[in-house]
């Protein structure tokens, strides 16, 4: 099946290759930039569009130059591009689909006249630090610059209406991760699984084997031959179009999937015994004027484009080469019936000086003053190592002279390296190399303190080609010229790593791949250093750009509900969200509820409630360390609140604490302190105290927990209860009853008041509590039972007086501001915090707590609000509500000292700047202060 | 009054059809998938806390890090370095707590608490079991770190969360069990990260603990 | 992400673990100044090497431990039970 694109009627697939990974029997097309174009499964989206003729794939970053293809490899600097909602698609790694609709990017109004081209002939005043130097002054402009940049702004776009993918992770313990399914790295897995290892081989590209697919005859026959000894070979698992980000303490080595089933990414976590990193070695570009031109191209840009694709890169060439990789360039293109008009050997001195051409290569100059008219320039002047992993183990590149190039500077024994980073030789050589690391990984994961032998590879010489006498384009994907850096270098920016950042070379998509090693290179020169002295950039983890999505992955969001959650979503209750409790806030109306706990009876759900169940002889002395109150003396079946302050006398949590048996406590803490408390009471168990005898047990999931409140609890509660004696004699305030609800045994009650009513919290075995709470709501119909929420029980809390801590009070109110002053016994042996209440008792220059009334019945001032007496704040609001039981506003809040006398008049500032003047009410609680209904 | 007539009943909604078994509301459905999850809330659950040297301890005998069955058919899982998890028939709470309350001495400070309404319980069985859990916990599953009657505490799709191998009849089975008020959250991750497995939930029958 | 080998439960992620700061000894309360207590409270050493640190296994044994860990290299060179030491402030 050949056909020509409509697009641009031109064909240039070759006819069958050996290595091809094109399937022929499936066509398929998809589109580009609006047009419909022909592909093979297989082929890469650049491959496809080269196979019509395309030669312009994008527009560059800054100067928005024409760029094709170079690389013909997920580096492809000029081959970003938009398919579908995604933007910034590496267009020279992923593989067409059908139906695929792929866009350029930073083209407007389109690829082929692009106006924001004319940067191109400003280029002059885009020089070195050109954002640093244009957009800086005046200052009142950076609103408008930010607006123009953004137009200019690289990438493509993110539609807000992309639908949400599956991204997954997961966790690994492979004992060797290899870095790199090329030959050494094949091997290296062969050799540390055939010594027993369990082995992750990941490899960036679709298929195992390197550089070995785009080779000849002999390197095609290897690759069968590794691939097959892979298969083989039991204990690897080889993941392919993945790729190794980094590398962290502890041998953490984060794997991206980039197409596993079922998920668009997945994320690995592998926790490696040794990694091996065996990335191969990257070609690197030659900076000189006129390199990146559409139509120049690296030599494995070219060969991979012949033999991966069959697609021929173009009809006339010139060849410029300083290694085996370009002779070989020569020959495919040869076989590809490319014309090689001429072959610039660098070896001998040869050169090119500029290439020329506008949306396309059109003659090359050399340097022996010639000028040959083609459509290809193929260059091969060295490489680059990308020793990033080992450099994120700690690892510092060595530059080689005679190699041009950095390697490795070694000495990591959980960390290796093998393959083109590691040194040169034949194919046989590079293979043994592997296998003798893959068996060193092996031996080391199993056994910490191996340290064995790593033959190593020879070093063959290269000629040092970085640049020619003219000026090129050192980073591509951020347009940084060899020019811009050496102005960098003249203002005085002479270090690598200020240059870096001063010009934004290898800052960009490639992220120094491509263009580290040149741009160290232009700054060496520059400086009159050598590239050794220059030093690189170091290399930071991601080794290659990971997307959000595989980052977040599935999200982990961890939710906690009460055994009554089903009957509170089948009635309509708001949920509130509170830590990572969903509970009720309301049923529909909370005044309404306030009313009706007020008047009759009602229900609330309290399980998320901090429940501890405390057993031992030594719990007195636990509670009188953790409490600043007094709890020797609790009798059996009482009830005492208490309050907690931290070592620097700061409140941390209050609750209650009932004695249900002779060495038997269940102690509460607040829903959202509930953590931090059992963590702090295991904290004086296990490192103050750890001969006290207590057992400590966190309960709070096993009791549903019910506070049943209003002058009617009695009498709902005796239609549940017959085996406690519920009258105020025999069950007052301040005690705790063990016995069954609703016929459930182990279930225990206790009478407390945080609502100023009546009321009895009951605890029943959780998976009865949604059973209880519905017997509760069926039997007190004819009391009007109603279930209220949170915003009820606040309202309520609020009109008694009660403190929530963490609302009434902050990280810096002591006990004594927060008139718990009742509570602070300093006469005990020792209590957390003691030393501080004790230096503040007496003092009174701290904020008040005390209960305030707008004069406006109707002013609610928002919690938060500033207390100011003549300019200066003197206090602030902690909580507000409207009571319905008063009908008119009421607040909690602190004052300075000498505004908390009953009756001081103070001028709250509301957020829109109003005033609200308020009086301090005679104490805390403005509904029932002498407590009658509590007592009831 | 006096007619005991709740119903007990897990944190995890039961999969249709609907059952009941011994006074619980579980899931009637049954299962041939090859990686199934059952709702085991109605099995019993203790906690005890006792000194690893003690009577209690050397009656339990597997330690820290262990599980296993006593004659009794009770699984015994050594859930802390000085603390067990017992799994017992649904109601033998009480007499698993007497037992253990029995043997405690006078010197050594010994607690069993029934947590059976407290512990949200699963288990998760089949080929699959293990890639699914590490897609949730860091932990090395594999058999030189998790063999079989493993028992460690980690965090499972951020839950704290406790994990006992019990294979059964060889094909890999864990015992998963959190506090009950995460329990609904963390069955759903389960079965979210199960679905490229083919997960499918199973009932739950009053069989449960025979065999282990 | 890096291990610390818990004496209870081997080597685990370090995210498993809730970092309580460094070990130190509560002073006596009766008769402590107000500058021992408040050094107690807030002054740290903080070095850029070994240092000793109180480290709760939050996910795990639930048991805090004292880790000598080199805060340069993140070196774990022992994990303890703390013993007698006081809660960290």
């Amino acid at each position: 099946m050949r056909r020509k694109a409509q697009a641009t009627g031109v064909d240039m697939r070759l006819g069958p290759r050996p290595g091809e990974i094109i399937d022929r029997s499936r066509g398929l097309t998809f589109t580009w930039d609006g047009d419909t174009y022909p592909a093979y499964r297989g082929d890469t989206i650049t491959s496809a569009l080269a196979a019509a003729g395309v030669r312009v794939m994008s527009r560059s970053f800054k100067y928005h130059r024409p760029r094709g293809v170079m690389t013909t490899s997920y580096l492809d600097p000029g081959c970003l591009v938009q398919v579908g909602d995604e933007p910034n698609v590496r267009a020279s790694h992923r593989m067409v689909e059908p139906g695929m609709s792929a866009r350029p990017q930073n083209a407007w109004p389109s690829l082929r006249y692009d106006v924001k081209s004319a940067n191109g002939a400003l280029a002059p005043f885009l020089s070195a630090g050109f954002y640093y130097k244009t957009f800086m002054r005046p200052k009142r402009l950076w609103p408008a610059y930010e607006r123009v940049l953004r137009g200019f702004s690289p990438g493509g776009a993110v539609s807000p209406e992309a639908a949400h993918d599956y991204y997954d992770k997961r966790y690994a313990h492979p004992d060797v991760v290899v870095a790199g399914g090329g030959p050494a790295g094949m091997a290296a897995a062969v050799a540390a699984a055939a010594a027993g290892a369990a082995v992750m081989l990941v490899e960036g590209e679709p298929e195992l084997g390197g550089h070995l697919r785009w080779g000849a005859a002999p390197e095609l026959a290897a690759l069968g031959d590794l691939r097959r000894a892979v298969a083989a070979t039991g204990g690897i698992e080889v993941l392919t179009d993945s790729v190794v980000t980094g590398r962290y303490d502890g041998n953490w080595v984060a794997v991206v999937q980039r197409s596993a089933p079922g998920v668009v990414e997945r994320l690995i976590k592998a926790r490696a015994g040794v990694l091996v990193a065996a990335p191969g070695l990257i070609e690197r570009p030659y900076v000189f004027s006129g390199n990146d031109i559409p139509g120049v191209m690296l030599s494995t840009g070219a060969r991979r484009l012949i033999n991966l694709w069959a697609v021929k890169p173009g009809e006339r060439a010139v060849v410029l080469t300083a290694n085996s990789s370009g002779d070989a360039a020569v020959c495919d293109l040869a076989d590809a019936g490319v014309d090689v008009l001429k072959i610039v050997d660098a070896r001998s001195g040869e050169d090119v000086v500029r290439a020329k051409g506008g949306r396309t290569l059109r003659a090359v100059e050399c340097a022996d003053g010639t000028t040959v008219e083609c459509d290809l320039l193929v260059t091969a002047v060295g490489w680059t190592a990308p020793t990033s992993l080992l450099n994120m183990a700690g690892d510092r590149p060595v530059y080689n002279e005679r190699a041009a190039r950095f390697f490795p500077g070694g000495g990591h024994d959980d960390v290796l390296a093998t393959g083109g980073i590691a040194g040169d030789g034949s194919l046989e050589q590079l293979i043994d190399h592997g296998s003798a690391v893959g068996r060193a990984a092996a031996r080391r994961a199993h056994e910490v303190s191996a340290t064995t032998e790593i033959p190593s590879l020879p070093v063959e010489a290269h000629p040092a080609l970085f640049k020619a006498r003219t000026h090129g384009f050192v980073d591509f994907s951020e347009d940084v010229s060899s020019k811009e850096l050496e102005e960098a270098v003249a203002e005085g920016y002479d270090s690598i790593e200020l240059a870096k950042r001063y010009t934004t070379a290898t800052m960009g998509p490639a992220q120094g791949k491509l263009e580290s090693v040149n741009a160290v290179a232009v700054v060496a020169a520059a400086t009159g250093a050598t590239i050794a002295a220059t030093g690189t950039t170091v290399w930071r983890p991601p080794y290659s750009p990971v997307t959000l999505g595989a980052l977040a992955g599935r999200s982990f969001e961890p939710v906690r509900y009460s055994p009554m959650q089903p009957w509170h979503e089948a009635h309509g209750a708001k949920p509130l969200v509170a830590g990572q409790w969903i509970r009720p806030d309301h049923y529909g109306d909370p005044a309404a509820e306030v009313r009706s706990v007020r008047s009759g009876v009602g229900l609330i759900d309290v399980t998320p409630l901090g429940k501890f169940d405390l057993r031992g002889p030594d719990v007195p002395k636990l509670l009188n360390q953790l409490y600043i109150n007094k709890w020797s003396k609790l009798a059996l079946g009482s009830v005492r609140y208490g309050v907690m302050c931290a070592e620097d006398g700061v409140v941390l949590d209050d609750g209650v604490t009932g004695r249900l048996g002779d060495d038997h406590y269940l102690m509460t803490a607040t829903s959202s302190g509930a953590e931090t408390v059992w963590e702090w009471i295991e904290s004086w168990l296990q490192t103050e105290h750890p001969e006290w005898r207590v057992h400590v047990a966190r309960v709070t999931s096993d009791f549903a927990s019910i506070n049943i409140a209003g002058p009617r609890a009695r009498d709902l509660l005796s239609l549940v209860v017959d085996d406690v004696a519920l009258g105020p004699e025999e069950f007052p305030y301040m005690r705790v009853r063990s016995g069954s609800i609703a016929g459930i045994d182990g279930s225990f009650m206790w009478r407390i008041g945080f609502t100023g009513e009546l009321s009895y919290e009951i605890h029943v075995p959780a998976s009865y509590g949604l059973g209880v709470w519905e017997t509760l709501l069926e039997r007190g119909a004819d009391l009007g039972v109603k279930p209220f929420g949170v915003e009820a029980q606040r309202i309520l809390r609020l009109e008694k007086g009660h403190l929530i801590v963490g609302q009434d009070t902050d990280g810096l109110t002591r006990a004594y501001g927060a008139g718990l002053d009742w509570a602070v016994k300093l006469d005990k042996e020792d209590f957390a915090g003691k030393p501080e209440l004790g230096w503040q008792e007496g003092r009174d220059d701290f904020l008040r707590l005390v209960g305030l009334r707008p004069l406006e019945g109707t002013a609610v001032p928002a919690e938060g609000s500033q207390i100011v007496e003549a300019g200066i704040i003197v206090g602030r609001i902690t909580s507000s509500r409207m009571s319905p039981t008063l009908g008119r506003s009421i607040c909690m809040g602190f004052v300075a000292p000498h505004l908390a006398e009953p009756g001081s008049a103070i001028s709250i500032v509301a957020p829109d700047g109003s005033r609200v003047p308020a009086v301090v009410t005679p104490q805390l609680a403005q509904v029932d202060p002498k407590g009658e209904r509590l007592h009831g | 009054m006096a007619e005991p007539a709740v119903i007990a009943r897990s944190p995890i909604t039961p999969a249709e059809p609907p059952s009941v078994v011994d006074g619980w509301e579980v899931s009637g459905r049954r299962s041939g998938a090859g990686l199934t999850l059952v709702d085991c809330m109605p099995l019993a659950k203790i906690l005890v806390r006792a000194a690893p040297d003690g009577a209690v301890g050397r009656w339990l005998g597997t330690p820290f890090g262990r599980a296993g069955t006593n004659p009794d058919g009770v699984l015994v899982t050594g859930s802390g370095p000085d603390e067990w998890t017992l799994f017992g028939p649904h109601g033998s709470g009480r007499a698993l707590v007497g037992a253990v309350e029995d043997l405690s001495g006078e010197r050594e400070l010994v607690s069993a608490l029934d947590v059976t309404h407290g512990r949200t319980l699963m288990r998760l069985t089949g080929a699959a079991a293990r890639p699914l859990l590490s897609k949730l916990c860091a932990v090395d599953l594999g058999n030189a770190v998790s063999p079989n009657s493993a028992v460690f505490r980690s965090s499972v799709a951020k839950v704290i969360t406790d994990v006992v191998r019990d294979d059964r009849s060889g094909v890999p089975s864990y015992l998963v069990h959190c506090e009950r008020s995460y329990g609904s959250y963390l069955f759903g991750a389960l079965l979210d990260a199960g679905a490229e497995f083919g997960i499918e939930v199973d009932g739950y029958t009053s069989t449960e603990m025979r065999g282990v | 992400m890096i291990l610390i080998p818990c004496p209870h439960c081997g080597e685990r992620n370090v995210s498993e673990f809730q970092y309580v700061g460094e070990a130190l000894t509560r002073p006596n309360p009766d008769g402590v100044d107000p500058e021992q207590w408040r050094s107690y409270l807030y002054l740290r050493s903080n070095p850029a090497g070994p240092t000793v640190e109180s480290w709760f296994h939050r996910a795990g044994c639930r048991r805090y431990l004292k880790v000598e860990r080199d805060t340069v290299t993140n070196e774990v060179t022992s994990v303890t039970l703390p013993g007698r030491g006081g809660p960290q402030p």
